[in-house]
């Protein structure tokens, strides 16, 4: 009997998720830097022979609109598709979670253990980061589109409009939004090292999983 | 008058002989009634009671710069300022009998206009007639019709209400209920648009439409930005860099010398100050925000994005991301580092084989 | 027996004003002014950008809504060392002007004129006699018979509408209105034209400083760039219209301020020449720099202080100087921690509220304790009057030519003596007379503003010091200027590229303020005492004399 299970946790929505958001945050994260901090890149032009901000901000909207579907697509799929992508692995209510999150915790800071505890879908304290995570897209979704409905003829984006005044007016969204990019950027950092660092003490292909779908675990059978 | 007295069953002819009456009474010679007549026929015009609070008087001063209509015509043709401290003739004792006077004479049917916040940390912190603010409001508010009130102040506490609020100056709408507010926003108010609220009320004897914040469609329902004539540079990415380098010159968006005009409502861009003639933007200088909520704690004004409280006024958001990063870049490698020290222990020692992961 | 009467609301003021007097025999014989209304401006300060803080300050007023402005970046330009180009100077020099013209008209016809001007007898005038005396007085074209007698018309509309709105409710028919009604006709039209008037010469503040009231400024110099081949920036179109606005401000102040004051004082020259002259000393920190703020030599408004209304000897003011000018609080409504007699220069000065006064609604103040929201300043323990009056005197006694010119043409044309300059109506005509020469000015600072442009110094704003990383850690600065209520200054401290400590002492603190801790009285209090009440019901002779100084309470607390 093999020691090594292959087991298929990443269907294809889930990857496709993963990869498209990922791209749309680089493009986000691009854009949006400079909408906030935008260089001087002309002197003594005219405004008629450019665009290019206007360009620039066109692209975060475009990406932005990407990045919102993309993301109902993966609330879809939480109720649709296989055990390791349902809601409940990302609300840590179970005691279990809690322990494992504390293991988690013991592996990957404390570096106390380095064997691999059989979370085959995330651990728990991937979870509850990417549940984290998730809160974070939907404010920074919420913000952005609040702002865009001041912009914008559009019905869509009117639907977010009711958001901003809660948060104390374009001002505090701006800030808001402008500070979840920083977040995004850190977790991005964070994540990929802590995907390669797992795969590197656990050995079970989880880098290349979002990838090809499938993991490799011990048999216990 | 004359409504009420046709109303009642009476005929014109009765008016007229109570006109009659009423100038022997006074002691007028006959043309004298022919006036009298006029004046009970004619509508009478629209009370209005200005109350000042904690403010600069500014949105008076901006208010008596209207252009269309002049001020003049308001005073004189549209409405009865009955009650305000800066212009009325009558000054103490004559001047509370004013406001009392058209507060039961026409209960029900004049305007109240606020200017200026209300203290609520100690209520005497401001007090007309040994009397405060709060209760002078409140007692105003019974009979009114309707509350205009007037800039940054009356709307959202403005400066005196900049942290930390020493005063606990509070806007009107957070101690008024049951009465429609229009809260017209600006520090001041552009005169025309202040005019214009009036001339709306008057005209189409209604209230004008508002937003979520109570502020009047009309006017406050667009972006600085997105009516400013700078535009045009921005989309282009042509900004000033700093003031009075040869973009200031050329007139570039202002952007990022902290321009708050892509989150502010107001409409100078269109309306522009003081009849048409310029506007913050226009003159050189970034829109400050001046007539957004808790603009003076969105500061510093010449930053894009407001500081972080406790980090210094250099300090933005940006900074903190990076030094964050650098943080979090330096933790990683250290982890990464460990892991690899511990990991060759681990195999020195035999805890773990290396060739099991060829398996 | 003294009788209390209290008058609150002031009106026709800025701000929350209350005066309370002791009458008897009908006279004064004694006054407390209390300013009823705090903000606390100087405290929301602490912490925050300091090249922010003209904008603070400057809602301290929306009357004198450009000076605050004007002596917080003066203030912080001291502390940084910082030089503003002099095209800066020349347009901030026009602002100033801008202000001032737009100030004193209204103060006049607006807020003032009530005082002296019987609007119902005005009813009763010959339009043909109006005009012929318009005429004698001026070559103001609106002055013939057809206009007076429209105007008169409408007002007499006015009046039988039974509503009469601001005017409701005046002192009319009293016993002190002494003008004829074909001079109250004449008032009451410009009244109007007046109304209509200011809001055009504020136009040069919404041209270079973007609106008004409120025009922006900045720390360095002046947000409007100059270039005069863009239509975006200070170019010959909008220097232009600078130019038409201040032309026609000057022929307004020259033919319809200065005529009017001069009849109206014609017909009160004896009484209220002799009455309200309270202080006996004067300060001004001076202003409109020629050569930089700090070459106080080439200031239009020249810099000093009068003391005992001796015009021989003007003496220098260093406002720098830890014991010349302090603030007491012993009658104010704030505590120092160093105890209620003790006086602090600025920098030191604290802003702590204490509320001791009596529970609203109430009919009278505890004036034995603190009753006023003003702090007293004093000069070097002296209380001193501020303001046009204090201006005029100082450049009449510095010996400049300009000042000595306008008083001796306004004593003669009054046929008064010098004397009559320490009054209620000296300090309203002293505004009226630099109103004058302010208009005169407007036109040299524009001509050397164009002189400058033409010679290639397109300069507006200097960028060497911007850079909160290139100031000192600590660094103290003071701004002086001359608010059109008289001598305002701001001291600032500021530590770690923030403000530490940021006070004002401004014009109506000087003068509104209560009294010392030595008891001595400040201006208006001073100045009340001797008044005739003819009736206590109607204090109108109390009105003349609080107004005379243009009031300003909201300035006075901030
Ligand atoms: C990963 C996601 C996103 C990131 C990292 C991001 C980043 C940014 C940043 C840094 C800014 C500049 C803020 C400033 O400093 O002024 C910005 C502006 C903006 N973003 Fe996003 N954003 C994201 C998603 C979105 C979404 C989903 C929307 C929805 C429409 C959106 C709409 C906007 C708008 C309207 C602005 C203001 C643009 C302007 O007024 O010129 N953003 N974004
Ligand atoms: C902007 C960059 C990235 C973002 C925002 C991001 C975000 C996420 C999120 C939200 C999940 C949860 C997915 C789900 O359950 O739907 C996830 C999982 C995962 N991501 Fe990423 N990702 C990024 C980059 C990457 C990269 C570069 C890799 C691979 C080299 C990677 C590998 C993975 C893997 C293997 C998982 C599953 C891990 C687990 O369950 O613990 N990600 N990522
Ligand atoms: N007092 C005073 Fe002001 C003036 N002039 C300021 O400095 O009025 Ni509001
Ligand atoms: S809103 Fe601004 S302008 Fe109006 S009274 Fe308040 S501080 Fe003054
Ligand atoms: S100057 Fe301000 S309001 Fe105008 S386009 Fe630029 S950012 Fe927008
Ligand atoms: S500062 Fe205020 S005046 Fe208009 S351009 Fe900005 S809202
Ligand atoms: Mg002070």
């Amino acid at each position: 009997m093999d020691k090594i299970k292959r087991i298929y946790v990443w269907e294809i929505p889930v990857r496709f998720y993963h990869w498209l958001n990922m791209f749309c945050i680089i493009v986000l994260v691009i854009t949006g830097y400079f909408i906030g901090s935008p260089p001087a890149i002309q002197h003594g032009a005219e405004a008629y022979f450019n665009y290019w901000f206007g360009i620039n901000r066109f692209i975060h909207f475009l990406f932005a609109y990407i990045f919102f579907f993309n993301f109902l697509l993966r609330i879809y799929w939480a109720f649709a598709g296989n055990e390791f992508s349902r809601w409940n692995n990302f609300l840590p209510l179970k005691k279990s979670q809690w322990k494992e999150v504390i293991e988690v915790l013991k592996v990957d800071i404390l570096q106390l253990r380095t064997w691999s505890f059989e979370s085959r879908g995330h651990n728990a304290l991937a979870s509850a980061t990417y549940f984290i995570m998730f809160l974070a897209f939907l404010l920074q979704c919420l913000t952005g589109f609040g702002m865009y409905a001041a912009m914008s003829t559009s019905w869509f984006p009117r639907l977010f409009a009711w958001f901003i005044p809660l948060v104390g007016g374009d001002m505090a969204a701006r800030h808001i939004h402008h500070i979840l990019m920083w977040v995004f950027i850190l977790f991005a950092i964070v994540h990929v090292y802590l995907v390669y660092y797992h795969d590197y003490v656990e050995r079970t292909g989880e880098a290349s999983s979002m990838i090809s779908g499938w993991k490799f675990v011990n048999n216990k059978d | 008058m004359y409504e009420e007295i046709i109303e009642k069953g009476y005929s014109r002819r009765d008016f007229l002989r109570f006109c009659g009456m009423m100038g022997a009474f006074l002691g007028l010679e006959y043309s004298g009634v022919g006036q009298i007549v006029k004046a009970m026929e004619t509508k009478t015009r629209i009370p209005v009671i200005w109350l000042h609070f904690q403010e600069c008087t500014c949105c008076s001063e901006s208010f008596i710069r209207s252009s269309h209509p002049i001020v003049a015509d308001i005073l004189l043709d549209k409405v009865s300022l009955d009650y305000t401290e800066t212009l009325m003739a009558a000054a103490g004792y004559q001047a509370e009998e004013n406001l009392h006077n058209t507060m039961e004479k026409y209960k029900g049917e004049y305007l109240l206009m606020v200017e200026g916040s209300i203290p609520v940390k100690n209520k005497a912190y401001c007090c007309i007639g040994g009397r405060t603010a709060y209760d002078i409001l409140k007692e105003a508010v019974e009979g009114a019709k309707g509350i205009i009130a007037w800039g940054n102040c009356a709307v959202s506490g403005c400066v005196q209400g900049a942290s930390p609020n020493p005063t606990g100056a509070t806007p009107v709408h957070k101690l008024v209920r049951g009465k429609p507010i229009i809260n017209v926003q600006g520090c001041p108010p552009i005169a025309e648009v202040m005019a214009g609220v009036v001339v709306y009320l008057l005209t189409f004897d209604r209230f004008p439409e508002l937003d979520g914040l109570g502020r009047p469609k009309a006017f406050f329902s667009r972006r600085v930005h997105d009516t400013c004539y700078r535009r045009p540079n921005f989309d282009a990415g042509l900004f000033v860099e700093t003031f009075d380098d040869e973009n200031a010159r050329k007139g570039y968006c202002l952007y990022k010398m902290g321009c708050r005009g892509p989150v502010t409502y107001n409409s100078c861009g269109v309306i522009r100050w003081n009849n048409g003639t310029s506007f913050p933007i226009q003159s050189g200088h970034p829109c400050i925000g001046c007539s957004e909520a808790n603009f003076w704690d969105n500061g510093p004004f010449y930053k894009h994005l407001a500081s972080f409280p406790g980090f210094g006024i250099e300090t933005t958001a940006d900074d903190i991301g990076l030094a964050v990063g650098a943080v979090t870049v330096a933790g990683i490698a250290a982890h990464a580092i460990a892991t690899n020290i511990r990991k060759r222990k681990m195999i020195r020692e035999g805890i773990i084989h290396p060739e099991e992961d060829n398996d | 027996m003294a009788k209390r009467i209290v008058i609150d609301p002031v009106t026709r003021i800025e701000g929350h004003l209350r005066v309370e007097v002791e009458i008897r025999d009908g006279h004064i014989i004694d006054a407390y002014s209390s300013g009823t209304m705090v903000r606390g401006i100087e405290k929301i300060l602490k912490g925050r950008d300091p090249r922010d803080a003209w904008a603070f300050t400057e809602r301290v007023c929306g009357v004198c809504t450009t000076v605050h402005a004007l002596a917080s970046v003066r203030s912080v330009e001291d502390a940084l060392g910082i030089v503003v180009p002099p095209n800066a100077e020349m347009i901030r020099n026009l602002m100033f002007c801008t202000q001032y013209m737009h100030d004193h008209v209204v103060h006049f016809y607006h807020l003032h004129a009530l005082d002296w001007v019987d609007v119902v007898s005005a009813l009763k005038a010959d339009p043909a006699e109006t005009s012929r005396i318009a005429m004698s007085i001026s070559h103001w074209p609106k002055s013939s018979t057809g206009y007076f007698s429209d105007l008169q018309k409408r007002l007499t509309r006015f009046v039988e509408s039974g509503q009469l709105g601001i005017f409701q409710n005046g002192y009319w028919g009293h016993k002190a209105y002494k003008l004829p009604p074909e001079v109250n006709l004449l008032a009451v039209a410009h009244y109007l034209e007046a109304l209509e008037w200011q809001k055009e010469i504020v136009k040069v503040h919404t041209i270079l400083g973007g609106k008004n009231p409120h025009p922006n400024y900045l720390v360095g110099g002046v947000p409007c760039a100059i270039n005069i081949d863009e239509e975006n920036a200070l170019n010959s179109e909008r220097l232009a219209k600078i130019g038409t606005l201040l032309k026609e401000a000057q022929t307004f102040v020259e033919q319809v301020y200065i005529p009017d004051l001069l009849a109206v004082a014609s017909f009160y020259k004896n009484e209220w020449g002799a009455i309200g002259g309270g202080l006996e000393n004067y300060l001004a920190y001076g202003d409109l720099p020629l050569n930089g703020i700090r070459d106080a030599t080439m200031f239009k408004f020249p810099r000093g202080i009068i003391m005992n209304r001796n015009l021989s000897e003007v003496l220098e003011v260093d406002a720098t100087s830890a014991d010349e000018i302090q603030e007491f609080i012993a009658h104010s409504w704030y505590e120092y921690p160093d105890g209620n007699e003790a006086g602090k220069h600025p920098w030191e000065g604290e802003t702590m509220f204490n509320y001791t006064g009596p529970e609203p609604p109430y009919e009278q103040l505890n004036v034995e304790g603190k009753y006023s929201w003003l702090k007293t300043p004093r000069w070097k323990g002296n209380p001193m009057e501020v303001g046009p009056l204090a201006r005029m005197l100082v450049g009449f006694a510095s010996g400049k030519d300009e000042f000595r010119e306008v008083v001796t043409f306004a004593l003669k044309k009054l046929d008064v003596p010098v004397e009559a300059l320490f009054s209620t109506l000296g300090r309203t005509a002293a505004r009226g007379l630099e109103t004058k020469l302010i208009a005169g000015w407007a036109q040299e600072f524009y001509d050397q503003l164009l002189n400058n442009i033409r010679t290639g110094d397109h300069r507006t704003f200097n960028h060497e010091k911007w850079d909160p990383r290139l100031w000192p850690d600590e660094a103290k600065g003071v701004g002086l200027s001359e608010a059109p209520r008289g001598a305002l200054a701001h001291w600032i401290r500021i530590k770690d590229s923030l403000i530490d400590n940021y006070q004002m002492v401004v014009p109506s603190t000087w003068n509104a303020s209560p009294r010392d801790p030595k008891g001595q009285r400040s201006a208006y209090e001073a100045s009340l005492l001797g008044t005739p009440v003819d009736d206590p019901e109607k204090p109108l002779e109390i009105l003349r004399t609080i107004h005379s100084f243009d009031p300003c309470i909201a300035c006075a607390v901030h």
